[in-house]
């Protein structure tokens, strides 16, 4: 060990405006080494949205059957597919966002991170960047199979199928927040609602059916959820409708608000984190 | 001398009381301060308060003139911490997880520095290594290395020797004190091993039932309780909170 070669100028930084992304840039590429070196968790981005799809898919031709080739199953089979589709971009958002926290909790990493210049934002928005990758591949996936087994094309849904994806994917992002949140008030414990609000939201968010299908008493829940508008606006471009604008602002405001209200959420957790000193649970 | 951290009247209180109340706490450029106490005499929780990751109930931090919370991301530029029990992410080889944090750090060539760091500490052959196949030893040797690739103003460190051999603690004593007499780095450590707190700090502070007993160099704060070494001093403040502990129990 040597006791010299200490230079006499400190080490050359970056500049003050590229820092924060630079820090973002390693929070994104630790998770990349994570994802490489832990082949199971591909699980969530290959074997899972083909499960799905296979499911739903097939749910769809068996009603298609039943009813005969002049049946409203037909449309039936295009909802639950391009329902599954972009459920998948809500799905992988939120858990690649939930789970690329946790993994910093279960690696006892959150105490070395938060003595360092990362701002918390920096933290979520890496883990976020990585995600979209996972997202990618998990979304691409879904659409690749639903193609390969059934003959679905996503893409004939068109343009109109971006904003429907951009406000999924902050939806996702939102619910992620919350169950950061809650990681941080309950500890590990919580992290079973990762996986699990996710199953709300599912016959909540209107994936597959409008709000009327469901039970009058939670048709009002239903309704008030962004995705439910989202989804609504996707099944009126499978039935070749214009592009339904109502439905995109509806979903898009509904999005924002929900989305400035888990900020707050977290922020609160935050606070209370730092007050009662829940760190020392991960060291 | 400047002062790096500056800490005033730091109060804490958990549910099951007082952790901290009224500490203060300063560190000046190149010193090297060992905060002391036996157990849960508040050195944890003022340390965390220090670094900004525990937020006190009342009192004040500035590091490096950077007032925390507000400034607590330029102020973390400054800082260097590692601690005995913390882990390396285990997905990682040791270069990649310097890399990582080199970049967090806003370091340009976080390669070279964690290189640099690496021989420094006569280590450079792990670099290659995943951080599951390292002793605790050589993993908090990584976290020094870690704590001091950015040339921080102040460097923190919690129980640093504790897994190591003798002979590498000694070595890592060595590389520490040149670090801060070349490069002005301040050092704030805690270590239960008095010995070696004799050896590398110049200042002790004492800590007992969250309150500062004691602040000056090892020898005289020894002499100050009447003793013949800092061992001596935390045995009397360990035995002294045991009873006041044993006469609240009584108490009806």
């Amino acid at each position: 060990m040597t006791t010299q070669g200490y230079p006499a100028q400190g080490p050359v930084r970056v500049s003050r405006e590229l820092a924060p992304w630079l820090r973002i840039w390693a929070i994104a590429r630790r998770h990349a080494y994570v994802l490489y070196r832990s082949p199971h968790r591909l699980f969530d981005v290959t074997v899972w949205p083909i499960v799905d799809t296979v499911l739903f898919g097939s749910l769809g031709v068996y009603f298609v059957r039943q009813g005969g080739p002049s049946s409203p199953g037909q449309a039936g089979i295009a909802y639950l597919l391009s329902g599954i589709v972009l459920w998948h971009v809500v799905y992988q958002a939120q858990i690649a966002v939930s789970t690329g926290f946790m993994e910093e909790t279960w690696s006892r990493n959150l105490l070395t991170l938060m003595v360092t210049p990362l701002r918390e934002l920096e933290l979520v928005a890496g883990i976020a960047v990585f995600g979209l990758a996972k997202l990618i591949m998990g979304v691409g996936v879904v659409a690749l199979a639903a193609f390969a087994l059934y003959a679905f094309d996503v893409t004939t849904l068109g343009l109109g199928l971006l904003p429907v994806i951009a406000i999924l994917l902050l939806g996702g992002w939102t619910i992620a927040l919350v169950v950061i949140g809650l990681i941080l008030r309950f500890g590990n414990g919580a992290e079973a609602l990762a996986w699990g609000i996710m199953f709300v939201v599912m016959p909540l968010g209107g994936v597959f059916y409008p709000v009327e299908a469901l039970p009058g008493f939670i048709r009002p829940v239903s309704a008030l959820l962004p995705t439910t508008h989202a989804f609504a606006a996707g099944r009126e471009l499978i039935d070749g409708g214009p592009m339904p604008w109502g439905q995109l602002a509806l979903a898009s405001a509904g999005t924002l608000v929900a989305a400035a209200g888990a900020l707050a959420f977290v922020a609160w957790m935050l606070r209370l984190f730092r007050r009662r000193g829940y760190v020392t649970r991960y060291s | 001398m400047s002062d790096v951290l500056r800490a005033r009247g730091l109060l804490k209180t958990y549910r099951r009381g007082r952790a901290v109340d009224g500490v203060d706490l300063t560190v000046r450029r190149g010193e090297r301060v060992a905060l002391l106490g036996p157990n849960g005499a508040g050195k944890t929780t003022t340390l965390l308060m220090c670094l900004g990751v525990v937020e006190p109930d009342g009192g004040t931090v500035e590091i490096a003139g950077h007032r925390l919370p507000r400034g607590r991301s330029a102020a973390m530029a400054r800082v260097g911490f590692a601690a005995g029990y913390l882990p390396l992410p285990e997905r990682l080889r040791v270069g990649e997880f310097l890399r990582m944090f080199g970049q967090l750090y806003g370091l340009a060539d976080p390669d070279t520095q964690a290189m640099r760091g690496l021989e420094r500490f006569g280590i450079p052959h792990l670099a290659k290594a995943m951080g599951t196949e390292l002793s605790s030893g050589q993993k908090t040797l990584i976290g020094i290395v870690k704590s001091t690739m950015h040339d921080p103003e102040l460097l923190v460190l919690d129980e640093p020797t504790a897994s190591l051999d003798p002979d590498v603690a000694m070595r890592v004593r060595t590389g520490l004190a040149a670090l801060c007499e070349e490069r002005g780095t301040a050092l704030l450590v805690t270590s239960h091993d008095m010995v070696e707190v004799e050896r590398i700090a110049q200042r002790v502070v004492f800590l007992s039932a969250g309150r500062v007993v004691a602040d000056g160099p090892p020898l005289e704060v020894a002499a100050r309780f009447g003793r013949e070494d800092l061992e001596e001093v935390f045995l009397h403040l360990a035995s002294e909170r045991q009873a006041s502990e044993h006469t609240e129990g009584l108490r009806p």
